[in-house]
């Protein structure tokens, strides 16, 4: 077992990518309470934004435009989707909303894979100005861009969970979570209420492919199926809480990347999104079903 | 490759490289110099018509069918090697086709299933009735087919993945495949007095016996080896790159056998982290011997990230093989469906050098063209200069086939792969190497070989 020095780089590791899991994983949930739809394309978007401003940033364009290019790429591919297919399977079963995102997941998939291809022994990359530069905290060096994807998803779950606490289309989401007909009727305008969550989520998900693309790779298998680890973060927190999303996320990160020096465990360490999602729906699950039972008692 | 395991990606990366062979020059072929037209070797006296016999003329006669099977899949594509044997075989039809006769190049794709795989080699071979196999590129297609092209007289030349590739007769790579490249990468890495060795690999089917090989070399150095794996693609390249360098220690080397992305993220991670100094050197076997690896680093790598290297290098290269190659891109891998789309490097070297080597045992055929004359052509092949690689190719009647065992190391370069070490033999101390030596011998240098 190494020594709890031998751990410390891999804390940093770990709470920078749960950050930017953390991302994905607010946008999941924001999206799952406005619409009920699990958007398992939202890691697809954002490769696929993360390569057009990769060739954008290889064409010559200033770094900031291209990472502005991404974001709206990101929320107006999803945007499109919620709007074309979010009515017709409003009132579908949730699996087979979240089974049509796989569509989109595809279409993008294939798209990237014929258009950044991987023959000739190509390999891409995309850097921030902040990857060179750092500090040192004891016996660890720590990255600009660590810091950022950690402070991004910091801000960016305590800005949602103020927005959907204090303003009037956080609470109209809020209260589609709920119950989406006795909302309509109130006169929530629905429409503009889910648009608005579907752009947010695919900005969010562009954000997390810029960040992802540079801490993990700039690939489109990578990227597209990193979503994982966010869904699973969003899972523990059963689609409902962005804090304790957040939460979840950083405790993915952090195992994820803390087995990674355990010889023993060191194959194992891509399992951990998964096992700690069964893990805490299996003991959610439970608690539910030893209340309900308290509650016929 | 090296590869990506059941996700794919990861054998994309075997390219072990590759050698090539030049036409020119080399006198049993029966070919025209093609490659030393001008005679002083000049390159800028060589053009695309000189890869036939007859500059000009169409070939018109009864075709000779070949074919390939090749992988293609998403992270995985392997099609620009037969598509640039494509680009020379059209080449060599404009341009008088062999003794008249044009080849007929079959392409098949497959996607890593062992059925399809299968059902590609008997349609090559009953329903396609190619003569010959050229250029097979496949992450698991040696281990499926090995047997069948045995039982059916097939001869083939292909880019190795599978340890397959090497340690049947009828299989004759003109890269090394991974193992033998990482050999290479350690070796140097030894060389330069390290005293500990890292060496990482995609967690694939087959990374036993890719780790047999530098765990022969440290041993015989009694340096001590780490043998490490991770999972591909790699999701936590910084966790990675921390635990590569604190297992080696200020003078040790960490080599990655990775395909090209993966080496990337593991790479780039180390850099960002300040980790690329802590080790006396970083190795790579060949998949990370790419101009795209070396833009995506920048300079901080320059002589300190050493890649083996399985082909003459193109881009310092100023061979009549080397301008050849880079006019017949040019000219008939450029456009078109088949479009070389990775342009100059590994891939397309690899698929020119076993275009070159299938025509030069064609064009030796004096009877008819069948299965068995052209297999045992491409049996008889034999210290075959193909400018592309660091010593002459021969196939023969071995049980293994290992024709590529000497090579180069390469380092980044202000954005591209430049020599550090000439032509090298791989060491014996492998013992697959050994015995393949044992059989054939080592093979004279390629003249153009920057030894």
């Amino acid at each position: 077992m190494p020594s709890w020095q031998n751990f410390q780089p891999f804390i940093v590791t770990g709470l920078a990518l749960g950050g930017v899991y953390a991302l994905s994983g607010v946008g999941l949930v924001v999206l799952y309470q406005a619409t009920g739809v699990v958007y398992l394309a939202l890691g697809a978007v954002g490769a696929m934004g993360a390569l057009i401003t990769y060739s954008l940033i290889s064409g010559g364009m200033a770094h900031w435009l291209a990472w502005l290019v991404c974001l709206a790429f990101s929320g107006a591919v999803t945007l499109a989707y919620g709007m074309i297919f979010g009515p017709l399977l409003a009132k579908r079963d949730p699996l087979v909303k979240a089974t049509a995102t796989l569509g989109l997941l595809l279409v993008l998939f294939g798209a990237m894979d014929l258009l950044w291809t991987t023959s000739g022994g190509a390999v891409r990359s995309l850097t921030f100005p902040t990857d060179g530069h750092g500090f040192s905290l004891g016996h660890v060096t720590i990255n600009w861009t660590q810091v950022i994807g950690l402070g991004v998803g910091v801000a960016i779950t305590a800005g949602t969970a103020a927005f959907l606490r204090f303003t009037k289309l956080g609470t109209a989401m809020r209260a589609l979570a709920n119950d989406r007909e006795i909302t309509a009727t109130l006169g929530v305008p629905v429409r503009r209420v889910e648009a608005a969550a579907w752009l947010g989520c695919g900005i969010l998900a562009g954000i997390a492919g810029l960040l992802l693309a540079d801490m993990v790779a700039l690939d489109a298998t990578t990227l597209t199926f990193l979503v994982i680890s966010s869904l699973a973060a969003a899972l523990i927190a059963r689609l409902r809480s962005v804090t304790l999303t957040f939460g979840a996320a950083l405790l993915v990160g952090l195992v994820q990347n803390m087995l990674v020096p355990i010889p023993a465990l060191t194959s194992y360490s891509n399992m951990a999104p998964f096992v700690l999602a069964a893990v805490a729906l299996l003991l959610l699950s439970r608690r539910r079903v030893i209340g309900l039972s308290r509650e016929e008692a | 490759m090296y590869g990506r395991g059941a996700h794919a990606r990861p054998f994309v990366a075997l390219i072990a490289a590759v050698g090539i062979a030049t036409l020119v020059g080399c006198g049993s072929s029966g070919k025209p110099a093609s490659t030393s037209s001008g005679g002083t070797g000049g390159n800028g006296a060589v053009k695309t018509s000189d890869c036939g016999t007859k500059p000009g003329v169409k070939a018109t006669g009864t075709p000779i069918a070949l074919g390939t099977i090749v992988t293609n899949q998403p992270g995985v594509n392997f099609t620009d090697i037969p598509y640039m044997a494509q680009a020379y075989f059209n080449c060599v039809n404009d341009n008088g086709g062999i003794n008249g006769h044009p080849i007929k190049y079959t392409i098949l794709t497959e996607q890593t299933n062992p059925a399809q795989i299968a059902a590609d080699a008997q349609q090559l071979v009953q329903t396609d009735q190619v003569l010959g196999i050229v250029g097979n590129t496949s992450i698991i297609e040696c281990s499926v087919d090995s047997s069948y092209w045995q039982q059916h007289g097939y001869y083939i030349i292909d880019s190795g993945i599978a340890p397959e590739c090497y340690s049947t007769s009828n299989s004759a790579a003109v890269n090394m495949g991974p193992r033998y490249s990482s050999d290479g990468a350690v070796q140097y890495a030894l060389s330069q007095g390290v005293s500990k060795i890292v060496f990482d690999q995609a967690n694939v089917p087959g990374t036993d016996h890719i780790a047999a090989g530098p765990a022969a070399l440290a041993g015989n150095k009694n340096v001590p080896i780490v043998q490490l794996t991770e999972n591909v693609p790699v999701t936590s390249a910084d966790s990675v790159a921390i635990k590569e360098v604190n297992d080696a220690g200020p003078n040790g080397a960490v080599i990655l056998n990775f395909t090209p992305p993966d080496a990337l993220v593991i790479l780039k991670a180390a850099q960002s982290l300040g980790l690329a100094d802590k080790v006396k050197l970083w190795g790579c076997s060949t998949p990370c011997n790419t101009d795209f690896l070396a833009a995506g680093l920048g300079a901080q790598w320059n002589s300190k990230l050493f890649v083996n290297a399985e082909l003459t290098p193109p881009d310092t290269t100023n061979s009549p093989t080397m301008k050849l190659y880079q006019d017949i891109l040019t000219q008939y891998g450029s456009s078109g469906p088949n479009k070389v789309s990775g342009g100059v490097g590994s891939f397309s070297q690899m698929g020119f050098t076993e275009a070159e080597i299938a025509v030069h045992a064609l064009e030796s055929i004096k009877g008819a063209y069948t299965v068995a004359s052209v297999n045992a052509a491409f049996k008889g092949v034999t210290n075959f200069d193909t400018g592309m690689l660091c010593q002459k190719w021969s196939y023969g009647g071995y049980s293994s086939h290992l024709p590529n065992n000497v090579d180069y190391t390469v380092t980044p370069n202000n954005g591209k792969m430049a020599v550090a070490q000439g032509c090298t033999q791989v060491s014996s101390v492998d013992p697959d190497i050994a015995a393949y030596r044992q059989q054939a011998g080592v093979a004279p240098l390629d003249p153009t070989a920057n030894g």
